[in-house]
Formats: structure tokens, C-alpha cells, sequence
């Protein structure tokens, strides 16, 4: 395989002059966009809060993707997931108030999420259809799902808009700290917490030994007694019920209901967030805050007249550039 | 209940187009072996451009024309990414994606609302009509008949063979890239001449359920075809259908939408016949 070379150096710069050609196209001084970009998402308690806010689900999606990425599955249907979680833990938040509802909303969602991505497993494991094409269909059916769950049975018929009511404050995931406009939500503790957990799985468990051993070669940890088959739904399944729980956290922390097309696609960021990460899972951290800070500072610049979409232009070419240098094949013969 | 069969046949058709188009440029490159998840975003760009090169110059032909041109531009990133820097197929077909959902909407805000008024004279829907058929034909015929379609084939399923038998897969792959982009292209500029006017997302999904009719088809032309025309028909008959009752209970459109993307779930599961992917889809 060839190494890295001036043709990476060429992309990357590549990417550069086109974020800044679509910055100057705008007319909108460059000077005055990066300043709004850097106070919007670092520059005080607001932006913090904002930037935080927009981490905790990336950072468990992400783990959420990790996960199954080390098992050699590319789990696309992480939003789809998340909006089942999400769903499932708000419907049993307003059916039991109080601390009963948290509780029993986050496990509804994690075997929400893990009910969704099982049948990607099943396919994959039994049948061999690649799992990107089955979370992309499960994606799709999650998102008229749940449009019709908000719009239907979990409607509150008070508001304008296909929403079910506010949940019951003590079923609210409690913040950790709140001073002024600052917040931080416990949810992003538990996330980070998430990643400290499976790194300890990964390294120390057989069952984590086994699922790397599968991702890195299942026919070679097939001949080693691994049972490839169940690692591979097991893979799915776990990491649906992690992209479950991050749709758990992000009503009972910051929205406090469900609506239709309830995640603007944290989960196909999250994807983004996993391949940054670099292949360690303490690289989930600051590549979710790095996805974080991308997106609240993107939604800042929009006020000195820079489209939000700008964002989305940032992270494809983040991930084409990043994806240049880690996440090459190898070939066989010929190269 | 009664259903004009004139209009449902027209509709289905209008709907299907642009899913036979998108299909058919899937199946030029997954036959080639290069997997393609990014054929949504391609649409999506292909028909931004449309609409602005179409709303500028008042003349919807130099807007398929830049449709096209950033369809095969966008392909050929695609086969640069996954051929050149060996990126995984997968994670350049979602950068594309990303890349296109936000550089459209970027443009959209940045450009194309501001101060144009006029609509641009819309294209003859019986062109796509023709060009999506002659589509079918045309890869039917190189795919089965001609030496191209075979070193296709070959190049699909199993590269290093190929590669040992002289036939250079990468410029198979790029050439067969052009072909999506193109295919997309067209299919981006009808979505776009239909509708009239850019909105954010306006593909909704339908690069997926190209993708999807492609597989149901076995990654062959005319039961591609036949599985779009399928999806259409879904389309159409919920567009027909809207409000009125199914065995007594009032169906929800949601339902009727998700069909395609269930329809794919059971195929996939193998409950419709063999799976037919290429052998070497996704190698390097």
C-alpha cells in the first residue's frame, strides 16, 4: 500500500479552498465569519452550553457506530434507531411520571434501538445482504414510523404541530450543572462514561476480544471457535440499543417530547464522529466535540449570512479527507 | 372507489421516471463493482444545478445540461475517492451525501432565492419518458451483447482477475462512473423540471429507493425497470388514494410510502429469489 503522499496533501487543501470559495461566494468577510463561528460555539456560557448540547448525542451515536464498526458492520441505521429510542422513551415517560418513566423510557429505547437493528443482523448473519442496504430501508421506515406515531397516536391535539405533550419534569434526565445560561447535562457524563465502558470491554473481555477478532477477519475467527453468526446480531442489536439510548437522552435531557422527523440526522454524524475517532475509542471524545463545535458554530455564522449548510460541506469533506488517510483497502494483486 | 386507469398509468409512469434513470445509473456502477450509496446525493445536486443554471439562463436544456455535468463530476469523485485514495466505498458514497445535502441547501440559501421570480419553462415530461426507456434498452443491450458489458460484468465480479487477464478495472470504473453520473443527472434535472423549483432535500429519499429497485431487479435493466415501475405505482395510487377507506379502515399514507423500503427488507432476507450482487461489489 502506498503511504501518504503529496496527493493527500492535495486533497486536503482542496477541501480548504472550497469551504473558503463557498465563504467569499457569500460576500460575507471571512474575518467576521470565523469570529462569529468561534463565539457561537466557544465564547461563552450560551455557546458552551450549545456546543454541549449538540456533543451528547454525537458522542453516543457515535459509540453507538463504533461499536458495530468493529465487528466489520457499518451500522447506517443509527438515526433510525435513535428516532425508535427516542419514541419509545417518550411514550413510556408520559404513561409512568416521575423517575418511573426515566427509567423505564431508557430501557424502552435501548430495546427500541436494538429491535430495529435486528433484523440488519439477522439479514447479514443468515442471509448475507449487506447491512448498509437494510439500515438504509430500516432508516427509511423508522422515519414514516415515527412521522405517523407523532402525527397519530402520541399527538397532542393542543398543539399546531404533530408533537405529543411535554413530559413530566421528574421524569426530566437532571442537569449537572446549570449556572446563568450555562448547562450541562448528566446525559453527556453517562456518554462519555459509555466510552470509558467500552473501551474496558474491548480490551479486557473475551466477548470484546471476539467481536474485534470477527471485524478484523470472520473467516479466521470463524476457524478460531468464534461463533461469527451470533457476533454479528449481537453487534447489531447492542449497538441499536446504544443509538436507542441516545434518542432516550435527547428527550428526556433537552427536548422534553417527541415530534415528527424528530433528529435532524445525528446518526449518520455519528458515523462521521466513529471514523474520526481514529480506531480508539477514547477518540470518540474530542471527535464529538469536534462534530459539535462544527455544528453550533455553523448555526452561529448564519447570522452574519452564511448558510447553515455550510456544515454539511464541512463534514462531507472532513470525512473524505480524514477517510484519505485511515480508512484505505488494501489490495491484493496489481498495486 | 372508483380510480381513472389513464390517469394512474400516466402518474405511475411521470413517478417512475427518475427512479429508472437513478436505477440504471446504480447498475452501471455496481455492476462495475463500485458500491453506491451516494446516488441520492448526486440526484439532489444534479437537480440544484438544474434549477439554477435553469433559472438563470431561462432555458431548462442548459440546466440539464449542468445537471449532467455536475452528476458526472460528482461520480467521478466518487471513483478519484474509492479508486485513486482507496477510500472505503461506503464511507465515500455518505461523505457524498453529506457533501451534497449541504452544499445544495448552501446554495439554495446563499443563492437561489435571492431575487428570481420567474419559472423556467419546464421540460417535456415524454422526453425523460424516452430517455429512461432508450436507458433500459440501451444498457440491456451492452450489458448481454457487446465485449464492454462483459469486461463490466467481469470487472464487477472479480477484479484481480480481471486485472490478471489485462482488463484494467479502474478505467472500466470511472467509465462506468461517467455513466452514473450522467444517468443521475438526468434524473436529478426531471425531478427538478417537475417540481418546478429547488427545495432543500427535494430528492426525499428517492436515491435510496432507486437503490432498492436496483436490487429487487438482480442488478439487471428490465427488472430494474419493472421494480420501479412497481415503486411508482405504490406512489401513485397513495397519491390517488389519499383519504378514502381500504376494507373499512382509512390506511395512513406513512404506510404506503414505507412499502418500497419494506418491499427491499423482504427481498434482502432472500424471501424473493436468489441474491444476484455482483461478487466483487465493494473490492478495492
Amino acid at each position: 500500500m502506498k503511504g501518504l503522499g503529496a496527493r493527500h496533501i492535495a486533497l486536503a487543501l482542496l477541501a480548504f479552498l472550497l469551504v473558503w470559495a463557498a465563504v467569499v461566494a457569500t460576500k460575507v468577510p471571512p474575518s467576521e465569519a470565523v469570529r462569529s463561528f468561534i463565539d457561537g460555539s466557544m465564547g461563552g456560557p450560551a455557546a458552551w452550553r450549545q456546543t454541549f448540547r449538540e456533543m451528547t448525542p454525537l458522542v453516543v451515536t457515535g459509540l453507538a457506530v463504533f461499536l458495530a464498526l468493529r465487528a466489520g458492520l457499518f451500522n447506517i441505521g443509527a438515526d433510525g434507531q435513535l428516532t425508535m429510542g427516542a419514541a419509545a422513551a417518550c411514550h413510556f415517560a408520559l404513561a409512568f411520571p416521575g423517575p418511573t418513566g426515566l427509567w423505564l423510557g431508557s430501557l424502552a429505547a435501548m430495546a427500541a434501538g436494538a429491535a430495529w437493528a435486528l433484523p440488519a443482523g439477522l439479514i447479514k448473519a443468515y442471509r448475507g445482504g449487506h447491512e448498509v442496504i437494510s439500515t438504509i430501508m430500516l432508516n427509511n421506515v423508522a422515519g414514516f414510523l415515527t412521522v405517523w406515531l407523532a402525527a397519530g397516536p402520541m399527538r397532542d391535539m393542543k398543539q399546531q404541530s404533530p408533537t405529543t405533550r411535554l413530559l413530566d419534569k421528574g421524569s426530566f434526565l437532571p442537569n449537572l450543572v446549570e449556572g446563568g445560561p450555562f448547562r450541562l447535562s448528566l446525559a453527556l457524563l453517562i456518554g462519555i462514561l459509555g466510552v470509558a465502558i467500552l473501551a474496558f470491554w474491548l480490551k479486557r473481555t473475551v466477548a470484546g476480544y471476539e467481536l474485534s477478532a470477527t471485524g478484523a477477519n470472520p473467516s479466521a475467527a470463524e476457524t478460531a471457535g468464534v461463533n461469527v453468526r451470533a457476533v454479528t446480531i449481537k453487534a447489531m442489536m447492542a449497538s441499536g440499543a446504544i443509538a436507542g439510548l441516545a434518542g432516550a437522552f435527547l428527550v428526556q435531557a433537552f427536548e422534553h417530547r417527541f415530534y415528527a422527523n424528530f433528529s435532524p440526522g445525528y446518526g449518520f454524524d455519528g458515523l462521521g464522529v466513529a471514523l474520526l475517532s481514529g480506531g480508539s475509542p477514547w477518540g470518540l471524545v474530542p471527535s464529538a466535540f469536534l462534530f459539535a463545535v462544527l455544528s453550533s458554530g455553523t448555526s452561529s455564522i448564519q447570522l452574519t449570512g452564511v448558510p447553515k449548510g455550510l456544515n454539511g460541506i464541512l463534514l462531507g469533506l472532513l470525512i473524505m479527507v480524514f477517510a484519505s488517510v485511515r480508512y484505505r483497502r488494501s489490495r491484493t494483486v496489481g498495486d | 372507489m372508483a380510480i381513472d386507469t389513464g390517469l394512474l398509468v400516466v402518474s405511475t409512469v411521470t413517478l417512475s421516471a427518475p427512479l429508472v434513470l437513478a436505477a440504471l445509473g446504480g447498475l452501471t456502477s455496481e455492476r462495475s463493482g463500485v458500491m453506491n450509496i451516494g446516488l441520492e446525493g448526486t440526484m439532489l445536486s444534479a437537480a440544484c444545478a438544474a434549477c439554477f443554471v435553469g433559472l438563470q439562463t431561462q432555458n431548462m436544456w442548459l440546466g440539464l445540461l449542468a445537471a449532467v455535468v455536475v452528476g458526472v463530476v460528482l461520480m467521478q469523485v466518487h471513483g478519484i475517492l474509492t479508486q485513486a485514495f482507496g477510500i472505503d466505498q461506503i464511507i465515500s458514497g455518505m461523505a457524498i451525501n453529506a457533501l451534497a445535502a449541504g452544499a445544495t441547501s448552501f446554495v439554495n440559501k446563499g443563492f437561489l432565492t435571492l431575487g428570481v421570480t420567474a419559472r423556467p419553462v419546464l421540460l417535456p415530461k415524454q422526453f425523460f419518458w424516452i430517455a429512461a426507456l432508450a436507458a433500459v434498452f440501451l444498457i440491456g443491450v451492452i450489458m448481454n451483447r457487446t465485449r464492454a458489458g462483459l469486461r463490466l460484468s467481469a470487472v464487477g465480479n472479480d477484479p484481480d482477475k480481471s486485472r490478471q487477464m489485462g482488463v484494467d478495472p479502474i478505467a472500466i470504473r470511472y467509465l462506468a462512473l461517467a455513466a452514473t453520473g450522467l444517468l443521475c443527472g438526468f434524473s436529478g434535472a426531471l425531478i427538478a423540471s417537475n417540481a418546478g423549483s429547488f427545495t432543500d432535500n427535494m430528492t426525499a429519499g428517492r436515491g435510496y429507493i432507486a437503490l432498492a429497485a436496483l436490487i429487487i431487479g438482480g442488478w439487471r435493466p428490465w427488472p430494474t425497470l419493472i421494480a420501479c415501475l412497481g415503486f411508482g405505482l405504490i406512489e401513485a395510487l397513495q397519491l390517488h388514494l389519499q383519504g378514502t377507506q381500504l376494507a373499512g379502515a382509512s390506511v395512513p399514507t406513512e404506510f404506503w410510502t414505507s412499502l418500497p423500503y419494506l418491499v427491499t427488507l423482504i427481498a434482502l432476507a432472500g424471501l424473493l429469489g436468489k441474491n444476484r450482487a455482483p461478487a466483487g461489489l465493494g473490492r478495492p
